[in-house]
């Protein structure tokens, strides 16, 4: 049994890389983040003739310069954990900028094995390529591929295992660039001194070391200076690097990426065979309808409409299901269990804190979805391209786009993903608002929320609110931008170099993988830190319980309605005493739940006036059921339903007492001095501080304590459906709410990230309070107006 | 034509002002689309240029303008086959050897 062979992935973005990787790999993935930094790392296995192979993605890049993050990533990974094998996947149709790449990974020594993929295009656009010589040229295997149909998988993998028995000393000889007399004579005389100074290079060539110094390359050079007594290779590195200048009259690295593309260019010209065609490219045919100055920004809208529609229409029976399955398992629960403190944790904080949130599964993976769709295509790319110059306005930059998109541009996204995204960016000042105003945007877990009150107050407008609600959380994450550039971030803007890809057709198994990654995250969010959340929080609402002195009126007022109830003479010949009551109310619930209740002699007098029960709260005459009832059955059945709701109102009195009671209450009840402008109870107030952990826990605790509060637990209908009928709430303050959650506070894990990728906790600060206090001055302007105007306030 | 130049670039390999290439080229923000032409010279500062240079904007390379994006701005190119946006200032830092001409 041979070891495991590492094989890393390298390329150029949009090369088919990914898709390489998920035809190798197929499901045995597993995605994590690079050591120290956020950017994702993919990693995966397969078995190839009984050879196990790891397979490790390196970000995409155009290059190894140590221009972005992504590059030093793929670089460092090549230099400290050298793979056995690199491929490096090479668009056949863009193949002289993608061998670019290549060069860079032959110099550095590594066992390069190239997969020359989408040659099928390549071939539609008459490029002809001779696979031998091309292969001779570099001095490298070369094994065409098309990922997307699994063609050349295998002798892919049969190449690199091939490869990884050559001795590494062959790759390093085949020193393929010559870069002229004056520049191989300085890169002689480092080599010499690198010699000379016998330092370890840790396995590097020292022919790539060479060409690093005398580049400049700033990674190499803290490398070096970190072993120490290096100066005299550091003041020769300088010398050279004069020396070529002044020869050159410009500087040696742009010396070196001219002759790099020259011996491109050279092996080009000997491999591959331009067929002259005059058709334009399918992509840029494409591109005239789709970025056309008059159709193109038309287009967009459009196709962000449709997003809307899709994610919410196209969710909905799945939404719905979801939330029927938690209420029947909440049901279960409390059917399974005898009333107590287990008993409500289960159902109040568990059950219904995160099946509130895991309910919005579908719709998150619908728009997850979508946006793959719209990456995996090409478009969103163009939209970058058409929008940029309007961010430009923001002092933002066309890859804040990206970020801002990610961070839920679209509704849905997420600003820990968006703000790792901004790692692209090299102007720190734009990076920095645009991770400052990623937050804004319309992350996933903010669609529970809409969701709910939308659902509630705007049941007819959905999708138009939704269209709404992207547009304003545009509207203000740039208002936010252009403020904090004009103060805190003055300065100005950095280049935007950004490739529009061809337009292509997603494979389902690509836009699955990254549905299903994304959402899994959304998942295992709500699993973890909302489950906790929502226990605590579930504490916070239950403790202290209500002290008996303070029950005590409330169960005097409870025992004398009982009393007067069972007094009623119609009512004594049915229900005669307490217990039977009691009975009859364990008869009905019974009955309700669907299982045939067994009452003994009872039975058939209960079932009476049960049915003439129900039959008056459904609004319908005690005769529509067919039968004709006693008058006195009737008449108990009357003084049972006051009863009822004499009790209810007692019982739910009692319960906001509690509430009001407990930790979060009084938290809640503390806050309301200041919410109380914005409209919002001490109920919101719990929420809206459960959120600072996470925004779908508003839901969630919205649910939790409304469901405290409801007394009839075997009649609940959905949350929403609560909100509405709930005194105080109009669609006014439920639009002041979505406003104020769209805006404060991030949640706990994006302040990790933005503390992260900003380097400081003054950042991070900024962050929460600049967002609240918006937030605050928003949400005000909202509910002044809205009240003043009366609008939605019915 | 080429246009003239008055400010000093600080990264322009040229020493000085007289010899400033920017004066010997065409910026390639004055191509309308559909026309194409030749580099001659990057201007801008080092990482600029060489990060163009990676993206395949080397010394004698054809450029085509496709179109402007709906705003003017950024610009979008056909280089070594593959298309590319840049904004109209850093198309200008980016000289041609001559003035557009009809692909």
């Amino acid at each position: 049994m041979r070891r495991t062979l590492t094989v890393a992935l390298s390329g150029n973005p949009n090369a088919g890389k990914t898709t390489i990787f998920n035809a190798i790999t197929g499901a045995r993935q597993h995605v994590g983040n690079w050591p120290g930094v956020t950017v994702e790392k993919k990693e995966g296995t397969t078995t190839y003739n009984g050879q196990k192979i790891h397979v490790v993605d390196l970000p995409g890049t155009y290059s190894l310069t140590a221009y972005s993050l992504e590059e030093i990533i793929a670089r460092k990974f090549i230099v400290e954990s050298p793979p056995d094998v690199v491929i490096d996947v090479v668009d056949a149709s863009n193949l002289e900028r993608n061998l670019y790449l290549a060069v860079q990974l032959l110099e550095m020594g590594a066992k390069v094995v190239i997969a020359l993929n989408m040659i099928d295009v390549a071939q539609g656009r008459g490029i002809k390529i001779d696979v031998p010589k091309l292969s001779e040229l570099l001095g490298v295997p070369v094994v065409s591929t098309n990922g997307k149909k699994g063609i050349g998988l295998d002798e892919l993998l049969q190449t690199a295992i091939a490869a990884s028995d050559a001795p590494q000393d062959d790759y390093r000889k085949r020193s393929f660039i010559r870069y002229g007399a004056e520049v191989e004579e300085e890169l002689e005389i480092i080599e010499g001194s690198l010699a000379a100074s016998s330092v370890n290079l840790d396995g590097l060539s020292s022919r790539w070391v060479a060409l690093k110094l005398v580049e400049g390359d700033t990674e190499i050079t803290e490398r070096l200076s970190a072993k120490g007594g290096l100066d005299g290779l550091f003041k020769q590195a300088e010398a050279s690097r004069a020396h070529l200048t002044d020869i050159f009259e410009d500087t040696p690295e742009i010396i070196l990426t001219d002759a790099r593309y020259g011996f491109i260019s050279g092996a080009m010209k000997r491999s591959v065979h331009l067929e002259a065609t005059d058709r334009v490219h399918l992509s840029q045919t494409i591109d005239t309808v789709l970025t056309n100055r008059l159709l193109g920004p038309v287009i967009l809208l459009s196709v962000l409409y449709l997003v809307y529609m899709f994610t919410f229409q196209g969710s909905e029976p799945l939404v719905k299901l979801f939330e029927a399955g938690f209420k029947s398992l909440g049901n279960l629960v409390e059917n399974a269990l005898p009333e107590g403190l287990f008993r409500s944790l289960l159902v109040s904080g568990v059950i219904h804190g995160v099946g509130g949130v895991l309910g919005f599964t579908p719709l998150i993976a619908f728009m997850f979805l979508a946006i793959a769709i719209l990456e995996d295509t090409g478009y969103m790319a163009r939209i970058a391209f058409m929008l940029d110059r309007v961010l430009r306005g923001f002092g933002l930059h066309g890859a804040s786009m990206l970020a801002l998109m990610v961070s839920g541009g679209l509704a849905g996204g997420c600003a820990v993903p968006g703000i790792m995204a901004t790692r692209t960016m090299k102007e720190p000042k734009e990076r920095l608002v645009t991770i400052l105003v990623a937050p804004l945007m319309n992350c996933g877990a903010k669609l529970p929320v809409y969701a709910l009150l939308i659902g509630a107050f705007f049941p007819d407008k959905k999708a138009q609110i939704m269209f709404l609600l992207t547009f304003v959380s545009w509207g203000m994450a740039l208002l936010a931008a252009k403020v904090i550039r004009a103060t805190v971030l003055s300065g100005p803007s950095a280049p935007f170099v950004l490739e529009l890809p061809p337009y292509r057709v997603p494979t389902a198994k690509g836009l699955l993988i990254h549905t299903w990654e994304r959402t899994w995250m959304y998942i295992k969010k709500a699993g973890t830190v909302i489950l906790a959340v929502s226990i605590v929080l579930w504490a916070m609402m239950t403790f202290p319980s209500l002290s008996p002195e303070a029950a005590k009126p409330f169960d005097e007022k409870v025992a004398t309605l009982t009393a007067d109830f069972l007094k009623d003479p119609a009512v004594r010949q049915v229900l005669p005493s307490e217990e039977a009551l009691g009975e009859f109310e364990r008869f009905r619930e019974r009955l309700t739940r669907g299982t045939e209740p067994e009452f003994g002699a009872n039975s058939p007098l209960f079932g009476e006036l049960a049915l003439v029960v129900d039959s008056q709260s459904a609004g319908l005459s005690p005769e529509s059921t067919g039968k004709k009832p006693r008058p006195e059955i009737v008449q108990a059945a009357e003084a049972y339903q006051a009863f009822r709701t004499a009790k209810s109102t007692v019982e739910s009195e009692k319960q906001m007492a509690h509430l009001r009671n407990t930790i979060g209450g009084r938290i809640g009840i503390w806050l309301e001095r200041v919410t109380g402008p914005l409209g919002f109870d001490w109920r919101t107030n719990v929420a809206l501080v459960g959120g600072f952990v996470a925004k779908e826990v508003v839901v969630a605790t919205l649910g939790t304590a409304y469901s405290l509060g409801e007394v009839d637990t075997h009649q609940s209908e959905g949350l929403s459906e609560r909100l509405r009928h709930e005194p105080g709430w109009t669609p006014l303050l439920a639009f002041t709410l979505i406003m104020f959650v769209m805006l404060y506070n991030p949640c706990f894990t994006t302040l990790v990230v933005i503390r992260r990728e900003s380097g400081k906790w003054r950042w991070t600060v900024f962050a929460m309070v600049y967002t609240t206090v918006f937030a605050y001055l928003v949400a005000l302007l909202v509910h002044t107006v809205g009240s003043i105007l009366r609008i939605g306030v019915a | 034509m080429p246009l003239p130049h008055t400010e000093k670039c600080a990264n322009c390999p040229a020493l000085d002002d007289e010899n400033c290439l920017a004066n010997q080229g065409v910026k390639l923000s004055s191509y309308r689309p559909g026309q194409k032409g030749t580099i001659f010279q990057i201007c801008g500062d080092p990482d600029f240029r060489r990060r163009m240079m990676e993206m395949g904007f080397v010394r004698g390379t054809e450029v085509m303008v496709v179109k402007y994006a709906p705003l003017s701005d950024p610009i979008e190119f056909i280089v070594k086959g593959y298309h590319l946006t840049l904004r109209r200032d850093q198309a200008s830092d980016i000289l041609m050897s001559e003035p557009g001409q009809a692909a």
